[in-house]
C-alpha cells in the first residue's frame, strides 16, 4: 500500500470509523502510523476517547499509532495574523488601512478554509518521515474533492501570475535608462520568490497525491450515496488520483430465518434492497469492494474498532521502493 | 585661451581660433542632437516600455486581487500574503485604475498631444 491513504465520502457515511479502523489495523501490523483528522467535528477524539491537538500525539493503548486533528479555522487565523505582521514590517502607515481591508477580505472567501487545510496537508505530507503510513480522514464537506484538485488548478494560476510578474519586472529593468535604478528588479523580488515557493508546494502536492497516495471511498448502501460515489470516482480519476477501493458501511444485519415479526420482515426487506445495491457496486463500479461492514448497535469505538479493522480487506504493508 | 599661447604666429593663432570655434560649434550641435535624440527617440521609447511594464503590472495585480472589484478569486488566500510586499504597486495600481479614462487615453499618452 502507498504511504498516504485517504478516506473520503459524503458526510456521515462513516469515514472516521473506516479511517480509524484502518489506522489501527496498520499499527497492529507493526507499521508506524499517523492518523490525521480534518473533520471540524473531530470525531477521532470520540473514537479513541482521547483528545488530540494539531501536533501528532501517541494513541493510548496502541504501540505504533499517533493521531492529530487539523483545525482549518485556526490555520486561517494564523495565516491572517502572519500576513498582517509582515505588513506591519513592510508597509507605511498610510497604506495599512487600504491593504488591511484587502487582506481581511481574502481570508473570508470560501476558498480560504480549503486553502488552509490544503497547506496543512502539504505540511503533514512533507514532515511525515517518522511514519510509514499516514491515514487521512477527510472532512465531509464537498470541499474534499475540490481540495484534491487544488494542486492542478492552483499550479496553473500561480504559473500565470509568475509569468506576468516576470514580464513586467523585466520591462521595468529595460525601461531604466543609463545608470538609473530600475523601479523593480528580478533579483531579490519578494513576489517572485513567494510565488515560486507556492508553485513548488503545489507541484510537490501534485506528484505526492498522484504517485504516493491511495484513495478509498466510504459508501452507504443507499441510492444517494451510490450516485455521490460514482461522481466522486469520476472526479478523482480525472485528477489522475488512484481510487483503490470502496468500503461499504452501515449494512443492515440479517435476521435469523426463524424470526417473522414486523421488525424481522422490515430487516429482511432492507437486506434485500441493500444486496441489490451491493451487486450494483460490484458490477458497475470499477474500484473493488474492500469491506462490507454492518451497522453496529452503538458508536464504533474501542473493541468495535478492532472488529471493523478485521473486516477491512486492505493490505497494510508499505510499498518497497 | 590658445590665442595667448600662440601669439607669436598670427596665422596659427587665427587657425586655432577657427578650429576652436568649429569645435565649440560641433559640441553645440552634438548636444542638440543628443537632446533631440533623447527627446524624440530614446525617451519616448523608454516611456513606452515603462508604460507597457505598468500595464503588465496592472494585469498582474488584477489577476492577483480581482476581489477588489467583486470578482471572486480561487487563490486570493495565497495572493493576500503578497500584499505586504506590493505596497507601491497596490497604490499605483489603484490610482491608475481610477485615473484611466479609457484604453485610448492611456495609449494616447505617448504622443504627448
Amino acid at each position: 500500500m502507498r504511504k498516504f491513504v485517504f478516506f473520503g465520502g459524503k458526510g456521515g457515511v462513516g469515514k472516521t470509523t473506516m479511517s480509524s479502523a484502518y489506522a489501527v489495523k496498520c499499527a497492529r501490523d507493526g507499521v508506524r502510523t499517523l492518523l490525521v483528522s480534518t473533520d471540524p467535528a473531530h470525531s477521532t477524539s470520540d473514537v479513541f476517547d482521547q483528545s488530540f491537538t494539531d501536533e501528532p500525539a501517541a494513541v493510548a493503548g496502541e504501540s505504533n499509532l499517533a493521531a492529530m486533528e487539523i483545525d482549518p479555522e485556526t490555520e486561517v487565523r494564523e495565516h491572517l495574523m502572519e500576513t498582517k505582521r509582515a505588513m506591519g514590517d513592510q508597509v507605511s502607515p498610510a497604506m495599512v488601512n487600504e491593504i488591511d481591508r484587502q487582506i481581511e477580505m481574502a481570508h473570508q472567501t470560501p476558498g480560504a478554509y480549503e486553502s488552509a487545510l490544503f497547506d496543512r496537508f502539504i505540511d503533514v505530507m512533507r514532515s511525515a518521515d517518522d511514519y510509514d503510513r499516514v491515514v487521512f480522514d477527510t472532512s465531509p464537506t464537498g470541499g474534499t474533492l475540490r481540495l484534491l484538485s487544488l494542486p492542478e488548478y492552483l499550479d496553473g494560476w500561480i504559473q500565470r501570475l509568475l509569468h506576468k510578474r516576470k514580464e513586467s519586472v523585466k520591462l521595468f529593468e529595460r525601461a531604466a535608462i543609463g545608470n538609473n535604478e530600475p523601479r523593480r528588479m528580478v533579483d531579490g523580488d519578494p513576489i517572485i520568490a513567494r510565488l515560486e515557493q507556492r508553485r513548488d508546494d503545489f507541484s510537490f502536492a501534485k506528484t505526492t497525491l498522484q504517485d504516493d497516495a491511495a484513495f478509498f471511498l466510504v459508501v452507504n448502501p443507499d441510492e444517494l450515496s451510490l450516485r455521490e460515489t460514482e461522481r466522486a470516482i469520476d472526479q478523482l480519476d480525472s485528477y489522475g488520483l488512484d481510487v483503490r477501493g470502496l468500503a461499504v458501511n452501515r449494512l443492515t444485519p440479517e435476521p435469523d430465518p426463524d424470526e417473522s415479526g414486523r421488525g424481522a420482515t422490515f430487516l429482511r426487506e432492507r437486506v434485500k434492497t441493500e444486496r441489490e445495491r451491493l451487486d450494483d457496486l460490484r458490477e458497475n463500479f470499477s474500484p473493488p469492494l474492500v469491506a462490507a461492514v454492518e451497522t453496529r448497535v452503538a458508536e464504533v469505538k474501542g473493541d468495535f474498532l478492532g472488529e471493523v479493522a478485521a473486516e477491512l480487506d486492505v493490505d497494510t504493508a508499505p510499498d518497497t521502493q | 585661451m590658445n590665442d595667448t599661447l600662440l601669439s607669436d604666429s598670427g596665422r596659427v593663432c587665427k587657425l586655432m581660433t577657427l578650429a576652436a570655434r568649429i569645435e565649440s560649434f560641433r559640441e553645440l550641435v552634438e548636444e542638440w542632437l543628443r537632446g533631440l535624440y533623447h527627446g524624440m527617440i530614446s525617451h519616448p521609447a523608454y516611456e513606452k516600455i515603462e508604460q507597457q511594464a505598468e500595464d503588465d503590472e496592472d494585469a498582474f495585480m488584477l489577476a492577483c486581487f480581482p476581489d477588489a472589484f467583486g470578482i471572486p478569486s480561487p487563490i486570493s488566500y495565497y495572493t493576500a500574503e503578497l500584499l505586504p510586499y506590493l505596497e507601491d504597486e497596490f497604490e499605483a495600481w489603484e490610482r491608475r485604475m481610477w485615473d484611466r479614462g479609457s484604453l485610448l487615453e492611456r495609449k494616447g499618452h505617448q504622443y504627448h498631444f
